[in-house]
Parts: C-alpha cells; structure tokens; sequence
C-alpha cells in the first residue's frame, strides 16, 4: 500500500467512520475542516511514526503542515528519503 | 496596578531576561521601554482609558509587550486567538468593539486603528528613542482584560478582569510557591486562557523569566518534556492533560529534571494514577492542583501531600487565602467570593446578574459545579449542574455546538453528549437528523461546522440518525444518547 492509501484509511477509519470516501481528496483539508482535531493529529503523527519507523523531531512538523493528506504524504517522503540518505 | 509591577522590576532589574522565546532574549529594561514607547503612539493616536485592544496573536515577546503598553494606557486587554474561525472572531470583535486590533506579521506586530483603519508598524514604533511610562488614573478595581469563553447560546462571552482580581491570584502564587528572579517559568496557556496571568504577570512581579512554550511544540508531549529539561524549567503549570501527555507518551518519567521544582494544575481534572506518576518523576517538587473558572481565577488549591492515595479522585483542595467559598445546600454547588472574582461579563449585564448571588451582603459567583467533602475537610469536584464540560481545559458549552449544527439547513435537529474515559478525557458526540431528501455528507457537515466552533469543540464523532430519542414531554433523552454513545464506541 502506497503513503496516501495509508493515509486515507487511518483518518476513514478514526475520523469518519461512516463515510465511504466520498469527497476525501488528497487534498481535503483536515484541521482547518475540523475533520482532525489537536489530539487526532497527535494520534496520526504516532501512527505514522509507528507505521513508517520514523521520528520526526521539533520544527519538523508542526500541524499546519499537516492539513492535507498530500502535505503529510511529504513530509514522510521527506523523512524516508533522508533515512535512506543518513 | 500590574504594569507598575513591570515599572518596578525594571528599576531594579533592568538587564534580568524578562523574556526568553527560542533564542530571543528580551530584558526588563527592553521590555519596559518597548512598552512604554508603544503605549505613547497607541495614546497619541487616540487610546483612553478603558478602551479595548485587541491581541490576535500567540503568545510571543510582542504579545507581552503590547499586553503591558494597553496597561500602562490605562486600557484593556482582550486576547484573540488567532487560530479561531473567522467568523467566531468576526462576531466576538463586534462585540466589545476594540479600539486598536493588534496581529502578528513579519515585522512582528502591525496595528490596526478600528476608526479609520490605519496600520501602525511595530518596527516603526519600537525603534523610536525611549519615552517614560505614560502616567494615568487606573484604580485597582478597573479592568485589565477580558476572557472569551465559551456561552451556551453559540456566541463566547467576555470575562472582565481587574487589576485587583488579577494581582490577587498572582501575589498569593509567589508568596506561597516562593518564586523568584531565579525561577524560569513556563505555562504554555495561550493568552486568552487565565493560567497565563501566572507566568506574565510573576514575570513582571518578582522579576523571573517567562520561557515561551513555542506554538510548535506544545501539540506534541515528547517535544515538551524535551523543552522542560533542556530549558532548565523550574515553574511549570498547564492543564492536566499537556502533562498526561508528558507522562504517558512523552518520555517524561524516563527523564530528569533537577531545576523542576513547582508543578502546578488546573482548568480539568487530573487522574489519580497521573498524579502518582508525576510525584514519582519530580519527587523533590511541589505539586499543587489549583482550581477555578475563569470567572473566579483561581479560588482553591490543594498540595499534594507525600504518598498521595491514587483511589480516590485528587481534591479541588481549600480556599485561597484571597477567596472564599462556600457550598450552596440547595444542590451541592461551590459559590466562590473574594478579590479574584470577574467585574461583569461584558455587555451582558443579564447573566452577569444571574451569574451572582449575595449572601450577608457578599458577592459570590455560582460555579455551577457539584462538590462534595471529604473526611480532610478539602473540597472535591463531583460534576456540573449544566450541560458545560471540558476538554484540555477549554470550556465547553454543549449547547454551543447543537447551535452550529443547527445552522445548517439540512440539519432538522442535533443533540450532543460528553463521555469521559478513566483517563478523563472527554469525548464528545453529536447526533444529527439530518434532512430525509438531502445529501449531508459528514465531512461537509465538519467542515460547515469549524467555520464556527473553535477546534476544540469540535464532535469527535458525528452520527446520523432518523430520530432523536426524547422524553414524555418532548425534551432530548440525553441519557438514553450518553448510553448509545457508549455502545457506539464499544461496538
């Protein structure tokens, strides 16, 4: 499975449950929509530090950089690269 | 007055770091004069007494400054949020109708006059040659800021504050937890949150130095727990919940912090079990669960003593030595009085009347919220009378979020109901009956909803339903919703 599909069924699954998918773009915002809230996005970033074995460290991250799924699927990448780089 | 206390420290210690934010230091003496230079262009430009300026911004070294320059014009306060909806911010500006509006921007802060709509540059302002403090008549029992909460009817309402009710809480705090010019204070409360009189304005009392949780961090436990020992805190004091974060998931009890040593609590209730656990990773310091609506500020307090017993729930403690409380016999809620208590809320002088009650010709304000006694004869909080809860210490009025809901036209009718976990976190649920022909679709609903309800407000879970279970007499069944809540989450 590719980074936004991870995505897209982790926020489906917590955040809208009920919901089929319809109208969830990669570029959907998440904050600023009220579909994630401060503890949500803590959870996600957990997840995802778990998930993808990374750990973001401070000003890496901050959650308006985290308000869609295309942005988060960056800063993975970012991460991910620079794991394999170091 | 509180920005004589700023007056004063500078005298006496002018090159102290007043400031600390990321790598910026900002002095007393700097401090002082940036205020003052700033409050002299607001007072030429046309500022009185008693007017309000807005600050929509975070808490930074500007925020302090412009906080301390409206003081020393003899103005108020009112802190923004910058992160609420627009909408929200839009309506509550209206309501108490700011003289100047003060934004962050690259520059560091730009100032909007409201009666002509001209932009002052902070550099423009500060960069001018040092001015004396401006002189004015300000009593103690003028105000010297307003808090927007969270009101039942959808629209947040003002808590007005006075210099009295403020130096009160914050006296009492440097006496009784001994702090000092030594002390480096963090409470990463934004400045519309009443915890962040404690670091301000210690700060400006004794002359310790307020460290600024930076807005980045303080979402994430393991980043804090980092800034605590690597900045060298001595005074922590937030809500329960950053500090539950700390210990259960930010490497806090792994750690050591030698120069931690007051840890105070307030704005929700604090587990037990947390308790323990954070005594079991600053033992030599004090830790101290303070309690209070942002009506009262602080109005009692509890040390947790060595070996605190986890099974029961931590108290609420007994009165500040500033207050008094009392418990109401006709339902069990506490009434707080004394010199915290809030002037009014603004321009509401209905609820501020309701909101009183005068007893052998003392003002006291109700809470609202269910005590009992313990066998120590110290408070402990049971529940709400009303449908308020919180959540991160943010209040919460559940009526508030039904209201958003509602204002969408496919919503016929919503209900929302709170649960906590044993950790006391709370959820919240809404259920909505939405229109049969319709097409309402969650995430429109959420998004429809942020444009009014600040983010922690927010449902956690949003659930269509056909009908809202009611009563014989036609009123929401809440508890048949708070037990289909619970199986909701179970299932």
């Amino acid at each position: 499975m590719n980074i936004q599909a991870v995505l897209r069924e982790y926020i489906l699954e917590n955040h809208l449950r009920g919901e089929y998918g319809e109208g969830f773009e990669d570029t959907t915002p998440l904050l600023s929509s009220g579909i994630i809230d401060s503890i949500g996005v803590l959870n996600l970033v957990n997840f995802i530090e778990s998930h993808f074995a990374i750990e973001f460290m401070p000003r890496e991250i901050a959650p308006h950089n985290l308000e869609t799924v295309q942005q988060i699927q960056q800063a993975i990448q970012k991460k991910l690269d620079g794991k394999v780089a170091g | 007055m509180l920005h004589h206390w700023l007056r004063r420290t500078a005298e006496r210690l002018g090159d102290s770091p007043a400031i600390l934010e990321d790598d910026r230091l900002t002095t007393f003496r700097q401090l002082c004069e940036d205020a003052a230079s700033l409050s002299h262009a607001l007072i030429v430009r046309g500022l009185s007494q008693g007017d309000r300026v807005a600050l929509l911004m975070s808490k930074s070294t500007e925020a302090i400054t412009c906080l301390f320059a409206v003081l020393m014009a003899g103005a108020i306060y009112v802190p923004i949020q910058p992160r609420w909806p627009a909408e929200r911010i839009r309506t509550t500006l209206d309501d108490f109708a700011p003289r100047f509006v003060i934004k962050a921007d690259e520059s560091g802060a730009v100032i909007v006059d409201s009666t002509n709509g001209k932009q002052l540059r902070w550099r423009e302002i500060v960069a001018a040659s040092p001015v004396p403090c401006p002189e004015t008549s300000v009593a103690p029992d003028d105000p010297a800021l307003i808090l927007f909460t969270s009101g039942s009817t959808g629209n947040p309402k003002g808590v007005v504050l006075s210099h009295r009710a403020v130096a009160a809480f914050v006296k009492w705090t440097a006496a009784e937890f001994q702090l000092g010019q030594n002390d480096r204070i963090a409470c990463p409360s934004p400045l519309s949150f009443d915890l962040s009189t404690f670091d301000i304005f210690n700060m400006a009392l004794v002359g310790a130095t307020c460290v600024l949780v930076p807005d980045d961090i303080s979402w994430m436990p393991r980043f804090l727990t980092q800034f605590v020992s690597g900045q060298r805190i001595t005074v922590w004091y937030s809500v329960p919940s950053l500090l539950a974060g700390m210990l259960n998931e930010g490497g806090f009890a792994r750690g050591s912090y030698p120069d931690l040593r007051v840890v105070l609590f307030a704005g929700e209730v604090f587990a037990s079990r947390s308790v323990v656990q954070l005594q079991a990773v600053v033992p030599h310091a004090a830790c101290a669960n303070l309690y209070g609506p942002t009506e009262t500020n602080v109005v009692t307090w509890y040390r947790v003593p060595a070996g605190f017993d986890p099974s029961a729930p931590i108290p609420i403690g007994r009165a500040c030595p500033y207050a008094e409380v009392i418990m109401d016999p006709s339902n069990n809620t506490l009434l707080a009085g004394g010199e915290s208590l809030m002037s009014e809320y603004w321009n509401r002088p209905q609820e501020t009347e309701q909101a009183f009650v005068n007893i052998s010709g003392k003002r006291f304000y109700s809470t609202g919220d269910r005590v009992s006694l313990n066998a120590g004869g110290d408070y402990v909080f049971v529940d709400r009378l009303d449908r308020q809860v919180k959540r991160r210490g943010f209040r919460i009025e559940l009526g508030e979020i039904e209201a958003a809901l509602l204002r969408h036209s496919e919503v016929l009718e919503a209900a929302v109901v709170a649960s906590q976990n044993q950790e006391t976190q709370t959820s919240i649920a809404a259920f909505v009956r939405p229109c049969p022909q319709g097409n309402l679709s969650l995430i429109e609903l959420k998004t429809f909803c942020s444009q009014f309800l600040p983010p922690y407000s927010m449902p956690d879970h949003i659930f269509f339903v056909e009908a809202v279970p009611k009563g014989s007499r036609g009123k929401i069944d809440y508890a048949a919703l708070k037990k289909r809540f619970a199986e909701e989450m179970l299932g």
